[in-house]
């Protein structure tokens, strides 16, 4: 500035003639002058000699109000440009148009408007001139003073030059505080990012400078959160697989933002070195450029920070789901980045995906999949060796070592459903949105297929070819939903139909369900028959007089002499005879019953629970069948014993209520029998082999259509109501049918008996009378009286007759308000021509 | 290869001359002798607009000095 001196005194001098005289004032001016050029006037524009011609041109107008002074300037400006000697033509210029405006515009644009002139007071300033206010306009404080005193005022020192603040803002950019601008310490605790900014002595930093490196350093403080993620998870033990692929991704982030950080570097120390001004206004860094190159990288910054965010809290699919939210931001960048990040991050989720879509393994060591094993099943050939003979560990047998021995073994109870139902869940929160729910679910049950054919049902190779085929068929990609939902669907549909395959051909489920409708459900009625009457004598024995051996021998001779021997010997084999647990007092009806084997994997679809069900509905099927044989054998008996031995003409009456009472209990029997097998079975196992013969679904369909079958079953034979707590109402009723309809033949039959008797000492007398010798006369003879022996006998069997029909009457009005439509019609089948109408109807 | 010496005072006059013509047309009323000086100031680096500053506080001090002397 000193080398300024002599040029700015001399145009004091020029200006203000007085100060040639007085020193003091010439020197008071020069300080002025050289305070108000070291002061911020005009730093704020950039030069811009097309912007300033423009401004002039429009001021000449304005001033003159002729084109002619426009043009004469426009002239004037292209010969100054062509002239060699000066250097900084447009700061001239800028000079003569800043003196002209001045002095055109009396007042003057306020350079500070924020100062308001304060009143004059030169006084003290310039003592020599004795002041009577002048009427010139707004003569006080010179600007200049106000300016010193506002520098005075507010800050000291100078502003701290920009290429330590950049050196500084390069700094906070890579998280490491400067020399002038720091990160505040404590931002780990409270987790916000605060700077500091140290003012050092005479330099200053001016507030929009403060909030521009404010701005800058959020990119550094952000970096330095996803740096220390990554590095912690570089070194964590157990990081997911998904995780792990973000952390790459991220650190390959980072690396460019190194290159660019470096880039930026070396921009800032070249032109410093050359220190020519020109050039560092073209191609030098400011803080400005800075702030535009790092402009992107703050977005990106932000996102990624957002994802580390979101990793701390979320896991696996989880976290693929977090990122996938943001793809469907409007801003493209964002979008391009966020699939990118995704495309990376979801490479092992696909990979996983593959294994389990196509080779129906889980490879998932950092549970990120949305199919969760249950490690307990998981590993349970290493706890239970033995448990799981169909399980997974058959793998390892040989393929024709079936093993029967150990099927009533408790633990076998766990077997196939349980592995099946609980092995694998789906956990919905770990499900990709791009996949969506519905292929959520195929791609989980195409798997859990895989698994189960591979391992439950021992068709590894199969899954094998299969996988070998698949892989050719390209990788799954994030960038490819079409293809992937393509894949998926083609792998289900694969796998669904050799399951149905593998069930139905090389397990025979067919046969199995046959087996069970013919046997359990005494569907061979010849069978029955048979069964019935090879055990109907011992089966009146007390129940532990019966033995096993001689059920099962039984069951042989009754297979053998029946249609049932022309089944395969495969389900002949399972087919077995046993005693329930039985109590004192119960006889042979009470705990026989017949039984079918299954083993893995068919015990998937007819698992021990409906084994029970058929258990259930085999006793109920069995008692009819029992009173059905009972009622039919006391019908042949007497229907044929009155036209032969039962001549007794004044009981004739009597037999016929009996005949009637009957021919009513045994129309009761054969309409329920024939409810149950036409309007039930038949028409659910219809409904059953359809679903079969399509072919569709997994697994999980097959047993749900198996259990609506078994379901229906149970509840239209066993007359189940819906109405909770009152299930079994028509059942008891059915069944109390039943043990009256027994009790009363076991009258009739001592009726029956006594009228033989009764009928013999008649034929005897008959026999004395004509002369003939028949016999000797029997000593009970004159033990009763008929009249006394009749009505004794006559008793229970009207007894149990009125009692039979009045059960009837409730049986019916509770059928007819059923929650069941079928057992409805049950009621209206048995109540066919109104015999059994109340006795309200009947009146009315 | 600097031009030769009379050659840049007659192009340094040319210059001057250019700008005092300029500076009569935006009339800012300075004369060649302050002119001069200023373009030699703005040359070595000085800011334009805050020379235009001080000019105008000199003028004004001037204008105070002046209508003092002469009450």
């Amino acid at each position: 500035m000193s080398d300024l001196l002599p040029a700015l005194e001399s145009i004091v001098y020029l200006l203000v003639p007085a100060s040639r005289n007085d020193s003091s004032l010439r020197n008071e001016l020069v300080t002025i002058s050289q305070d108000i050029l070291q002061s911020r006037i005009g730093q704020r524009h950039e030069a811009d000699i097309g912007h300033l011609s423009d401004l002039i041109k429009r001021q000449l107008i304005k001033t003159t109000d002729s084109e002619s002074a426009s043009l004469r300037f426009t002239n004037l400006l292209s010969r100054l440009l062509d002239q060699p000697v000066l250097s900084r033509k447009h700061a001239c210029v800028q000079f003569l148009q800043s003196v002209s405006s001045s002095r055109h515009s009396t007042t003057g644009p306020p350079f500070l408007p924020s100062l308001a002139p304060p009143p004059p007071s030169r006084k003290a300033a310039s003592p020599s001139s004795p002041s009577p206010r002048t009427p010139l306009p707004q003569v006080g404080k010179s600007k200049a003073e106000r300016l010193r005193e506002y520098r005075l005022q507010s800050v000291a020192g100078t502003p701290l030059p920009e290429n330590l603040l950049l050196r500084d803002t390069l700094y906070l950019l890579q998280g490491i505080s400067g020399r002038y601008v720091q990160f505040s310490p404590d931002r780990d605790l409270d987790d916000q990012h605060t700077l500091e900014f140290v003012e050092s002595g005479r330099y200053y930093i001016s507030a929009p400078t403060k909030a521009l490196i404010h701005r800058l350093s959020e990119v550094g403080y952000l970096y330095t959160r996803v740096d220390v993620f990554v590095r912690e998870r570089g070194v964590a033990h157990g990081v997911g697989m998904i995780e792990q692929s973000l952390c790459h991704h991220l650190q390959l982030k980072l690396t460019e933002y190194y290159r660019l950080i470096a880039i930026l570097e070396s921009q800032m120390l070249n032109p410093s070195s050359d220190g020519d001004n020109k050039l560092k206004q073209e191609s030098g860094l400011t803080l400005w450029r800075l702030d535009v190159w790092i402009n992107e990288w703050r977005l990106r910054m932000r996102m990624m920070s957002v994802c580390v965010e979101g990793a701390k809290e979320s896991h696996g699919g989880a976290l693929v789901n977090l990122i996938h939210s943001y793809t469907d931001n409007g801003d493209p960048f964002i979008r391009t980045f966020t699939d990118q990040l995704l495309e990376e991050v979801s490479k092992p989720f696909f990979s996983t995906l593959h294994k389990w879509l196509f080779s129906g393994e889980l490879y998932d060591p950092f549970s990120e999949f949305f199919v969760a094993v249950d490690s307990s099943l998981a590993h349970v050939q290493h706890v239970h060796p033995s448990s799981l003979d169909g399980g997974i560990n058959q793998l390892y047998d040989d393929k024709d070592d079936l093993k029967f021995d150990d099927m009533d073994g408790p633990r076998h109870r766990e077997g196939g459903l349980r592995l099946w139902e609980e092995k694998y869940r789906l956990q919905k929160d770990m499900l990709p949105m791009f996949v969506g729910e519905t292929f959520g679910r195929k791609i989980f049950s195409t798997g859990k297929s895989l698994n189960f054919i591979r391992y439950s049902c021992r068709d590894s190779d199969w899954v094998v070819t299969r996988e070998k085929m698949s892989n050719t068929g390209g990788l799954l990609k994030y960038s490819d939903i079409s293809g992937l939902e393509r894949s998926i669907d083609a792998a289900y549909s694969l796998a669904s139909h050799r399951f149905f395959d593998v069930f139905i051909e090389k397990f025979k489920l067919l046969d199995h369900l046959n087996a069970l409708k013919h046997y359990l459900l005494l569907g061979h009625g010849d069978f029955a028959d048979q069964l019935m009457l090879a055990l109907g004598p011992s089966l009146s024995k007390p129940a532990n007089t019966l033995f096993r051996h001689n059920l099962t021998a039984t069951l042989e001779a009754a297979i053998r002499s029946s249609n049932a021997q022309n089944d395969p010997p495969d389900v002949l084999r399972r087919l077995d005879a046993r005693m329930l647990e039985y109590s004192r007092g119960e006889i042979g009806w009470d705990v026989f019953t017949l039984e079918y084997k299954v083993d893995p994997p068919i015990d998937t679809v007819i698992d021990p629970d409906s084994m029970v069900q058929y258990l259930k509905l085999f006793n109920h099927l069995w008692r009819m069948k029992r009173i059905e044989g009972t009622l039919s054998q006391c019908w042949m008996r007497m229907a044929g014993g009155a036209r032969t031995i039962l001549r007794i003409p004044e009981l004739e009456p009597a037999w016929h209520r009996i005949r009637g009472r009957m021919a009513e209990m045994v129309h009761f029997i054969r309409q329920l029998q024939a409810y149950c097998r036409s309007e039930v079975i038949d028409s659910s196992w219809k409904m059953l082999m359809e679903f079969l013969r399509k072919r569709e679904g997994d697994l999980d369909a097959m047993i749900e259509a198996h259990q609506s079958y078994l379901g229906r079953l149970v509840r239209q034979i066993l007359l189940l109501s819906s109405k909770t707590g009152k299930e079994e109402n028509v059942l008891t009723q059915v069944t109390d049918l039943f043990s009256i309809a027994i009790q009363y033949r076991e009258s009739v039959d001592n009726f029956y008996n006594f009228c033989l008797s009764e009928s013999a000492r008649r034929d005897r007398l008959h026999d004395e009378e004509r002369g003939i010798y028949s016999g000797p006369p029997s000593q009970g003879d004159e033990d009763e009286p008929l009249d006394e022996a009749i009505p004794r006998l006559t008793r229970p069997i009207n007894e149990y007759g009125s009692q039979f029909t009045e059960r009837m009457h409730t049986l019916i009005q509770h059928l007819a308000i059923h929650t069941d439509h079928d057992c409805r019609r049950l009621g209206l089948r048995l109540n066919f021509s109104e015999f059994y109408r109340s006795k309200k109807d009947v009146k009315t | 290869m600097a031009p030769p010496e009379s050659e840049r005072i007659a192009s340094a006059q040319q210059t001057l001359d250019i700008l005092h013509e300029m500076s009569q047309l935006l009339n800012t009323q300075l004369d060649k002798e302050t002119l001069t000086t200023c373009v030699r100031l703005i040359e070595s680096g000085v800011n334009p607009e805050a020379l235009a500053a001080v000019i105008e506080e000199l003028r004004r001090e001037n204008l105070v000095r002046n209508g003092g002397s002469r009450s």
